[in-house]
């Protein structure tokens, strides 16, 4: 079987070659720092599938004398034919050489059969300083493809992509921190392009990809609707010994069990979110954490964040209608249908009316004491009887997983969890709103969803991430 | 492993409610590899082999595997009740039909209107099973709580099935306390009827009842003129001839509780196993944990990335050192074409300062001419010093360093080596980041005479301020 293909990610220092590598890899575990030298040693980088590599992402340190390497190689080379052989000579000469490390490191891949992706950063002007790196390349005999990665807010790329495209065979711009997932993808085909033998295997690599993306927004949108089941249905209980308690005991265990329902919500949210993170690859925002508050006034249980992310009367009473409907429609078929449908408006008309007149508040639990048994009292705290929770918690998710799904990993900037200023689940399909709006009932009543009614929420919350994707795309 | 695909199910689906917390990257390289050691298709001996794989490498969850599931205990209990029910049932049912106290007949019609009934209600519950309709939903969920697991769909079928147990127990009950009671009594029989039925139809109805074992036991079908001696009367006196006749009605009546009430009733609950059994395949062939199992284990893993993590290891970015006045030197060196053209003015070539080209295009011969022509403008000058104008963009490489380094070796020995870095606009300071990456490169060449100073066109920036680059 032949090797799978190697590409070597080469070029000036600092240029953004380990961003492009962290994000083609989806490793945000790759240091990038805006120094010099950072990469010292070069990494490999394989994507494998059950096992067998598909191809290898080399990470190398960029050139630090490639005019003294460019000069050692012509005085060594007769002509055009022994290029290659040259190249291979310098590193097999200077392996030892601490002064040329870096250029060892670097050119060991594309010696041993390395296709040359060349970064350069399109923010800055062009300079003849490059061309002997891409003279050195050039002699390599590999094939190559530069990538054109901005890193400041100037363009100087077109000037770029005249030179570039005299020394490389093909030239692309990619943003490593801004690209999109299609242009990864766009990228690695383009890999595939530089040789014949790499075509297939390179569309079968993106072809997985593809998938893992699609399969992780399944995955992602089950963790949210079984931390939506959680957090809905969570109860705070505490067994009491000593009888009904006095007034002022009982304020202060309701504060107590207040305050552990709400840390119990916040921690419940947190570890959601390190589950979407930890779905995308993302570790490094999840040691970040403690920069990923939400802001203080967009708390989880704050006005704010009912504001934002609760839903309007309308909307509950139309999700209401739907859900009253359906229980109402259990009558219809009871009677054989010869109640001719009026189970079914009784219903929705019962569940649109308890929606419309409930929705506009976000009401939080209160604790209730059980009845007294063989000297044991039980006081309960929770769950959330209002609907809106449910909303807030389904928004917040949302909107967190599409910032996760949406960032590369190249990324190193806070993720910035500002609400939004409109509502998106108005985007969402009717059928949908249903199923979210009657498992949230179910749950704040209790009763545990079974492995139907949780897949059937599952999907629904899966429509909700796309309906919350194409808004994004095209809010209001 | 051959399970009741009702275990099946329940023990699949509870491993599914476990996985629910697992990572969905652990179960997707758990079940495939699993996917990729298995050679089942179908999904029965897929999920056997999957719950025997998991069951193998966790020996604390064999609960499931050998004791019966508490779940369905609970409904062989519910079952066992019903038989129960039914042997107490049936026999006081058959000593109430068949009491008989010497003074009239036991009513052969009662009989057989009680074995319809009993068929009826036999088919009543068999049909609400199939419907899957469980009016009696809320006496078992208040008795157990709510049942969450995928059993709750299958209380229709078991009920039917503990329920139909329950009447065969109560037809078997009945048949023997009816040979027992014909071997232990002298059992008078008759038939009667208040509606305008003559023997002959009577006749035609018992042979017609009669055709499943008539070829089978002949004795047991009754003659016309059993059927017409045995008609009774409620004021009609009793005749010597008729009562002789009046016990050959037990054969007829035996094979008919068998037939038409032991018979259906066997049937029936076989019935119910199979459609319970059926349900549970169905069940399991449609559960979502199923179809996300298969999902898993046919798409491969797909792991992209080095294990070993180099984000921790980044070199530190402290900057120790300050920024310096440069100085008015008679040497300036433009490395890699740093400054543009033209040349701020506090390094163009005025007479007084000379500005030599070296680095980025410049060949290395060149290199060394202008280290050779700046040696000699230095060594006539005081206070020899020399700046060298880089491009702050571009991070300090090794050629610089060389250069430097060469540049030490040729120069006075005193001389001042400012290095300092132009913005791409170099009438504009360059960002503070930037400087630093060069006061970071100054530190690591341990020179004392060498700095890094900040060009600024700005006239008050030009107070060499030394902010902004820590």
């Amino acid at each position: 079987m032949s090797q799978p293909p190697l590409f070597a990610v080469v070029g000036h220092p600092n240029k953004g070659k380990s961003s492009v590598v962290a994000t083609l890899s989806q490793n945000d575990a790759i240091a990038i720092a805006l120094e010099p030298g950072t990469t010292r040693e070069h990494h490999t980088y394989p994507l494998s599938i059950d096992g067998e590599t598909l191809y290898t992402l080399v990470d190398t340190p960029g050139f630090q004398r490639p005019r003294q390497v460019l000069a050692w190689l012509e005085a060594h080379s007769l002509s055009a034919s022994d290029r290659a052989e040259t190249v291979a000579a310098f590193v097999q000469q200077h392996r030892d050489d601490p002064r040329f490390h870096d250029e060892c490191e670097l050119l060991t891949p594309l010696i041993n059969g390395a296709g040359i992706i060349y970064v350069v950063d399109g923010s800055v002007p062009y300079s003849a300083a490059h061309e002997s790196e891409m003279t050195i390349l050039r002699w390599t005999g590999q094939p190559s493809l530069a990538l054109i990665n901005s890193i400041g807010t100037d363009d100087h790329s077109d000037t770029w992509q005249a030179a570039l495209g005299q020394y490389f065979q093909v030239v692309r711009k990619f943003n490593a921190v801004t690209a999109p997932f299609n242009q990864h993808l766009s990228l690695l085909k383009a890999f595939g392009q530089l040789e014949p033998a790499w075509e297939s295997v390179l569309e079968r690599a993106v072809m997985h990809l593809s998938e893992q993306r699609a399969q992780r927004r399944h995955q992602a949108a089950r963790l949210i609707a079984t931390a939506l089941e959680d957090m809905m249905a969570w109860q705070e209980r505490r067994t009491l010994t000593t009888g009904q308690p006095a007034d002022a005991e009982r304020d202060a265990l309701a504060g107590q069990l207040r305050q552990a329902w709400y840390r119990h919500q916040r921690r419940r949210e947190q570890a959601l979110r390190l589950a979407i993170e930890a779905l995308y690859q993302h570790h490094r925002v999840q040691r970040q954490e403690a920069e990923l508050e939400w802001h203080s006034d967009h708390d989880l249980f704050s006005e704010d964040s009912r504001q934002a992310w609760g839903v309007s009367r309308k909307y509950l009473a139309g999700a209401g209608f739907g859900a009253g409907a359906l229980g109402g429609a259990g009558l219809d078929a009871v009677t054989l249908g010869s109640s001719l449908g009026t189970g079914a408006l009784i219903g929705g008309l019962v569940g649109a009316a308890g929606s419309y007149f409930y929705g506009d508040r976000l009401t939080l639990p209160v604790m209730r004491l059980g009845p007294l048994r063989d000297g044991l009292q039980t006081a309960r705290f929770g769950p959330v009887q209002d609907s809106q929770f449910g909303y807030v918690v389904l928004g917040r998710a949302v909107d967190h997983w599409w910032h996760i799904s949406c960032r590369n990993h190249a990324g190193r900037d806070t993720l910035d969890l500002a609400p939004a200023d409109s509502h998106w689940l108005e985007t969402l399909a009717p059928e949908h709103r249903q199923q979210i709006h009657k498992a949230l009932q179910r749950c704040r009543k209790q009763k545990p969803l079974g492995s139907d009614q949780r897949h059937r929420l599952a999907l629904a919350v899966e429509a909700a991430l796309e309906a919350y994707s194409r808004w994004r795309l095209n809010p209001g | 492993m051959t399970e009741h695909p009702l275990t099946r199910l329940l023990a699949f689906d509870d491993q599914v409610r476990r996985d629910r917390r697992q990572a969905p990257a652990f179960l997707h390289r758990r079940d495939r590899r699993f996917g990729l050691d298995t050679e089942a298709r179908d999904d029965d001996t897929l999920v056997n082999q999957w719950l025997t794989h998991l069951r193998r490498f966790s020996p604390g969850s064999q609960q499931n595997a050998g004791g019966r599931d508490r779940r369905l205990q609970r409904w062989d209990r519910i079952g066992l009740a019903f038989m129960a029910a039914g042997v107490l049932l049936g026999i006081t049912t058959m000593l109430g039909l068949l009491y008989y106290d010497g003074s009239g007949r036991i009513n052969v019609t009662v009989l057989l209107a009680f074995l319809a009934l009993q068929l009826l209600l036999a088919l009543a519950t068999a049909v609400q099973s199939l419907l899957g309709w469980r009016p009696w939903g809320w006496l078992v969920n208040r008795s157990a709580g709510a049942d969450t697991s995928v059993l709750q769909h299958l209380h229709p079928q078991l009920l039917a099935r503990a329920a139909q147990g329950g009447g065969l127990a109560f037809t078997l009950a009945g048949l023997a306390t009816l040979l027992v009671l014909v071997v232990v009594q002298d059992l008078a029989f008759g038939w009667s009827t208040t509606l305008a039925a003559g023997a002959e139809s009577y006749h035609r109805l018992v042979q017609t009842l009669a055709i499943p074992w008539q070829a089978l036991w002949p004795a047991a079908v009754p003659d016309a003129n059993l059927v017409a001696s045995t008609r009774f009367f409620r004021a009609a006196p009793t005749s010597a001839v008729t009562a002789v006749r009046w016990g050959d009605w037990w054969p007829f009546l035996t094979m008919a509780w068998l037939c038409y009430g032991v018979l259906p009733r066997a049937l029936l609950r076989w019935l119910a196993g199979w459609h319970l059994r059926h349900q549970a395949r169905q069940r399991l062939y449609h559960h979502p944990g199923l179809t996300a199992l298969r999902y898993r284990m046919e798409t491969p893993v797909l792991e992209t990335g080095n294990p070993d993590a180099d984000a921790s290891s980044a070199p530190s970015l402290d900057t120790r050192g300050e920024l310096q006045p440069y100085p008015d030197s008679p040497v300036v060196i433009r490395w890699a074409g740093a400054g543009g053209e033209p040349l701020p003015l506090d390094f163009a070539d005025n007479g007084q300062r000379q500005v030599f080209e070296a680095g980025g295009g410049a060949t290395l011969a060149q290199d060394r001419l202008a280290l050779r022509q700046a040696a000699a403008v230095l060594a006539l000058a005081e206070q020899p010093s020399a700046i060298v104008l880089t491009r702050a963009w571009e991070p300090p490489t090794g050629e610089l360093e060389d250069f430097l380094s060469e540049a030490r070796e040729q120069w006075p020995t005193d001389t001042l080596v400012a290095l300092v870095p132009l913005a791409t606009d170099p009438s504009r300071p360059p960002e503070p980041q930037q400087l630093a990456q060069w006061l970071r490169f100054s530190q690591r060449q341990h020179q004392a005479r060498l700095q890094v100073s900040r060009y600024d066109a700005q006239p008050p920036a030009r107070a060499w301020s030394n902010g902004g680059a820590t």
